[in-house]
């Protein structure tokens, strides 16, 4: 392997990134736009839920009960509906999403010590709203019954009762994004590296480039590492990105120590080598880079939803559960989220590690056979190079150095190209077989109209 | 005309000659809803409950015991063992084995007997925000009540007499259109704008920038194609098959997953035609502004699945998020989508209920359709 020649692929690849300078700005917007998008979208508390209020009792409770409401800033009493058949039409437009009914005679049952049902109905149909509401007016319900209590002249400064500390540890204020930001540092490494690196041999394969990159010195070994290194920058730069802006902008806390921090960088790269291996299994696999990008697509969604990303691991039925941990984004995650927000150390996050170590081998390493088993190519030496490194098998050990094909010109159309005899287990596509789209590509022939003269034949046509 | 017609139907038949020569990609299209369907279905959801909870009862009293009951009697909270000490609380959560704590000091019986506030703690891990939100406002409520049942008791107890209103409101809740909070229900019908988003613009737009990359465009446009020709033929495939997937998703989500289809089936169809037509634009308007494939594939992507996930009001009430992002999601035809989707399925609304919807919809497509001829006829010429 030589330095000297790495580099220059590295070079190459970024060469090649700065061409197209929309992917680059994209490159960088799309973590921060990201993080804008989880931040707010994901993170937003339900709060303000546009609420109808159906008083029947017309009763100090009853306004107790709306003022509780209001007062909680969860809900928005938007209208007042004198019956409960005036809830239906808008709930049914959307309007509203909750709608508090109190019952006529609600004063007299609590009166004569009964308990009295309060209506609360929620819009199914809106997202996670209807269980949170739910949550909600259950408790401010239970306050109202606390405060009732209270003002009944018995003494409840001196009363039996409850003290009770309900406290959120780690993230007080539930502030969402305080464990979204380490997630979507994981996801973003994910992303932007299996995204570009399953493009990255697929790519060269499919406009002949990597035929011409194996007749010249470098070797498989030194081509990898040169697709793989620039990916990895990149992947890097995004995610340091991200962290930068989420602990200075956003403001999200990092309430781990020393240790955390290696536990996130050890994290995370395994991680990446995952996420590598993953892109380069897909990008030798397929044939086309639509494929590939199709094949990204189909794996990329169900691991995004089932990391436990955004819907909790806890909600997920048991049976599916084993799936989740099979997938390499749900240990990221624990580390990050445990690192992040627990201060976790190494200790407390063995598992989560132990299983990124065993993905990142297995993937890796896959990826890695696969590719030497592809991309079998013209490994011609090159004489200044010894040929007896490691990598080589020791088949081709004994015999020496293979030597070079004898290369011919022939002559094919108006390009001289080089021909030789076909080499043992060389499996990049042959022109034979891109010229199997000749036949789509000649327009005159697929849409079966006559073949005119020239370029110039649409115009003459027009004219 | 019917020269048109033809030509047309070649370029469509020469697109669809191209899927079926990708099997692979083929496969993704059609068998991506069909996966998402069952994900959404069965595996996501955000009903969370049985939160596994650890006890630190430090009073081992007949008294503390029956207030730990109530957190195993409650489905929210799945109690699956006591704990010795904080300490120990700390190590489980940092090792992700429990989302809450409740803890019980010594001295509990004690104060419940004496008639004094009795204090507990309940911790709840704010890792996971939506299990921490949730709790908390459970173990508030619960809290509340057994604290004014305690207070009742004993009131009874000292001869107050408790006919001066200490009974209890007690909320009796009813989710409508879902009744048992079925995530599957909503989740369903707004899976559609997502899928048929990803289908149309991003495979439009990628099949638009591969045929410029692999200069078969410059082919084709010295035919006797009209530009306009050749982009009603690459995209009619698209939208069939943008369409075949509507008819899965709505098949299997009728037939399997119980959705119910309560509104007009014509607005639907109606507004699905629409939606398809102006992400068949935003498809056109990505391919002409990029200058390669990864570059269309990235936009695409941060054009089509992002917002359509996040934006629409999906799975996230538009109503709480900042101002701003509400009017940005204006800027993509999810939002339109879903609100008509979830009306029709679920809410059994009809034109009179959904017309702004609607025509906000149809507004937009027309919209971003000239915006996407603009833009593709300056860069064909």
């Amino acid at each position: 392997m030589s330095p000297a020649r790495i580099r220059l692929l590295v070079w190459k690849e970024f060469k090649q990134l700065r061409r197209d300078p929309l992917l680059l700005r994209i490159i960088f917007a799309m973590p921060v736009v990201q993080l804008i998008m989880f931040g707010y979208v994901v993170a937003a508390d339900v709060n303000h839920l546009p609420t109808a209020v159906v008083d029947l009792d017309h009763s100090a409770v009853s306004r107790q009960v709306e003022d509780a409401f209001t007062a909680s800033g969860y809900f928005t009493i938007d209208a007042h509906p004198m019956t409960e058949s005036g809830v239906r039409p808008l709930m049914d437009s959307a309007t509203i999403a909750v709608a508090v009914v109190v019952p006529e005679g609600t004063q007299a049952a609590l009166d004569r010590g009964e308990t009295a049902p309060i209506g609360v109905i929620v819009d199914g149909a809106d997202g996670q709203t209807s269980g949170v509401a739910l949550s909600y007016a259950t408790q401010i319900v239970q306050q109202v019954n606390a405060r009732r209590l209270a003002g009944t002249g018995v003494d409840t400064t001196t009363a039996s009762g409850l003290d009770a500390r309900i406290r959120v540890e780690y993230n007080p204020s539930i502030r969402a994004l305080n464990s979204m930001l380490p997630g979507l540092i994981g996801i973003i490494c994910m992303i932007s590296i299996t995204v570009v690196m399953s493009q990255a041999v697929v790519k060269e394969r499919e406009s002949g480039t990597l035929e011409q990159m194996f007749v010249t010195p470098i070797t498989h070994t030194e081509y990898l590492v040169g697709k793989v290194i620039p990916y990895t920058l990149v992947a890097l730069a995004q995610a340091s990105l991200v962290a930068v802006v989420g602990v200075t902008w956003f403001r999200v806390p990092f309430n781990g120590d020393v240790v955390a921090v290696l536990a996130v960088v050890v994290g995370l790269l395994l991680f990446m080598l995952t996420a590598l291996g993953l892109g380069l299994l897909i990008s030798v696999v397929s044939r086309t880079r639509h494929q590939a990008q199709q094949t990204v697509m189909f794996l990329l969604l169900p691991a995004m939803l089932l990391s436990g990303y955004i819907f909790p691991l806890e909600s997920m039925p048991k049976v599916l559960l084993p799936v989740a941990y099979a997938i390499p984004l749900t240990h990221v995650l624990a580390v990050m989220r445990g690192a992040f927000v627990h201060g976790a150390g190494f200790s407390a996050l063995a598992v989560p590690l132990l299983a990124l170590a065993g993905f990142a081998v297995l993937i890796f390493g896959a990826a890695l056979v696969t590719v030497r088993r592809r991309l079998r190519g013209p490994d011609v030496p090159v004489p200044p190079q010894p040929a007896s490194s490691a990598r080589r098998g020791s088949r081709r050990r004994r015999t020496g150095r293979r030597p070079a094909p004898r290369l011919r010109v022939v002559h094919r159309g108006r390009r001289n190209q080089l021909r030789g005899p076909p080499r043992r287990g060389l499996r990049v596509p042959r022109p034979q077989r891109l010229g199997q789209d000749h036949d789509d590509q000649d327009p005159h022939r697929f849409l079966g109209t006559q073949r005119r003269a020239g370029p110039g034949a649409r115009h003459r046509r027009r004219a | 005309m019917t020269g048109g017609l033809t030509r047309v139907g070649a370029i469509t038949r020469k697109e669809f000659r191209h899927l079926v020569r990708d099997p692979r990609s083929l496969a993704v299209v059609l068998l991506l809803p069909v996966i998402e369907l069952v994900l959404f279905a069965y595996a996501i959801s955000f009903d969370v409950d049985n939160l596994p909870t650890v006890v630190v009862d430090q009073d081992h009293s007949a008294a503390s015991q029956a207030y730990v009951r109530t957190y195993s009697a409650s489905s929210f909270f799945d109690v699956q063992g006591s704990a010795t000490g904080l300490a120990q609380v700390d190590d489980l959560f940092r090792e992700n084995r429990v989302r809450a704590a409740v803890v019980v000091p010594a001295g509990f019986g004690r104060a419940v007997a004496a008639g004094e506030k009795a204090q507990v703690a309940v911790l709840v891990d704010g890792a996971d925000v939506q299990a921490a939100r949730i709790g908390q406002a459970y173990a508030i409520a619960l809290n509340a009540r057994y604290g004014a049942q305690l207070t009742a008791a004993w009131a009874d107890r000292q001869g107050i007499a408790t006919t001066g209103g200490i009974g209890l409101l007690e909320p009796r809740s009813r989710t409508w259109y879902n009744p048992e909070r079925r995530s599957s229900l909503f989740l369903i019908p707004g899976l559609v704008v997502v899928i048929i988003m990803i289908v149309t613009v991003q495979q439009t737009a990628t099949s638009l920038v591969r045929e410029r990359d692999l200069h078969t465009y410059e082919q084709m446009q010295v035919s006797p194609l009209r530009p306009a020709e050749l982009l009603v033929g690459k995209m009619l495939p698209w939208t069939l098959l943008a369409f075949l997937d509507l008819s899965i998703i709505v098949a299997l989500g009728l037939g399997v997953f119980g959705v119910p289809l309560r509104g007009s089936v014509l607005l639907l169809g109606v507004a699905s035609a629409v939606f398809i037509l102006a992400c068949l634009a935003l498809g056109l308007i990505v391919s002409a502004v990029s200058p390669s494939m990864e570059t269309a594939n990235v936009l695409a992507l941060m054009i089509a699945f992002l917002p359509s996930f996040l934006l629409s009001g999906l799975a996230f009430p538009l109503g709480s998020i900042p101002v701003w992002l509400r009017w940005l999601s204006y800027a993509f035809p999810g939002r339109y989508m879903v609100s008509i989707s979830h009306g029709v399925f679920l809410r059994g609304a009809g034109f009179a209920e959904l017309w702004q919807p609607l025509v906000q919809l149809a507004g937009y497509a027309l919209l971003v359709g000239t915006v996407a001829t603009v833009l593709s006829r300056r860069r064909t010429s």
